[in-house]
């Protein structure tokens, strides 16, 4: 059953993913067919634009939230290419302990500075 | 609890890009399995970018822009792009067909034969048109942006 429920969450973050960083690439990549249809961002990448998002609350939960999902689908996603391979399960054991110690220090690290940003 | 173990992949390593003698969905799915890890590869690089270069400051910040603007990034910028958009649609039709649709409903094998694939191919070819197509816009986007 675990590996059942590991597989749903998979369908389900992607989907998420797929809304989310969609908008994310329009944002940051079609600035010019968004100017066809008179939305202008004043360039999401800038310095001056990327203060005024980290200094509120709502897009530090986003950011952390996006960074979870995502983490969570790349992660199962390499296990599940690595694990292909068949390995024995003391190897597989090693290979998900590596792979979730590996999430939280990037997610701890990475979820971090949006909250450290906060009030710069 | 008694484990239940997948068969066994005689393949090794060759078994992640050749599985025999198998149509389309297998190339596809090759093809997902690349995007993916070349867009895990991207995130980590992305988040060194957002993390500790954003945290530095301004100057740092606008430094790492301007190395990034060089066109050698922004063909790499547009590789992500197109890993993107094949990944999340190729990805909604493997969800889309985990659940069973997008394809024929299964019969009984009673002659006049029929197999529920043929549909599902259609639906698949539906779907590369629009990766090409979301390809192309991105493609115009970073032309016009002086890539």
């Amino acid at each position: 059953m675990r590996y059942t429920y590991l597989w749903l969450m998979q369908l389900v973050t992607g989907v998420l993913i797929a809304v989310l960083l969609g908008i994310h690439m329009v944002m940051q990549h079609l600035e010019d067919i968004l100017g066809f249809f008179r939305v202008n961002l004043n360039d999401p990448a800038s310095w001056q634009s990327m203060i005024e998002r980290s200094r509120q609350v709502i897009w530090a939960g986003i950011y952390i939230a996006l960074l979870a999902v995502v983490l969570y689908h790349a992660l199962n996603g390499l296990r599940n290419v690595i694990l292909e391979l068949t390995p024995s399960v003391r190897t597989e054991r090693v290979v998900t302990r590596v792979i979730v110690a590996f999430g939280i220090i990037i997610f701890a690290w990475a979820s971090y500075v949006p909250i450290a940003l906060l009030s710069r | 609890m008694r484990q239940i173990r997948p068969r066994q992949n005689y393949l090794g390593v060759g078994g992640w890009v050749w599985a025999g003698n198998y149509k389309l969905e297998r190339y596809l799915y090759i093809l997902h399995r690349v995007t993916g890890l070349g867009i895990l590869l991207f995130l980590l690089v992305h988040l060194i970018v957002t993390t500790f270069f954003r945290i530095q400051g301004q100057e740092v910040w606008e430094k790492a822009m301007t190395v990034l603007n060089n066109p050698l990034f922004k063909t790499g910028e547009f590789l992500v792009a197109v890993a993107f958009v094949y990944h999340a649609l190729n990805g909604l039709r493997l969800l889309l067909q985990e659940l069973g649709l997008l394809m024929a409903k299964p019969i009984p094998p009673i002659y006049p034969y029929s197999d529920s694939l043929r549909k599902k191919r259609l639906w698949t070819m539906a779907i590369i048109g629009i990766i090409i197509i979301l390809c192309l816009v991105f493609f115009y986007d970073f032309i016009v942006g002086g890539w």
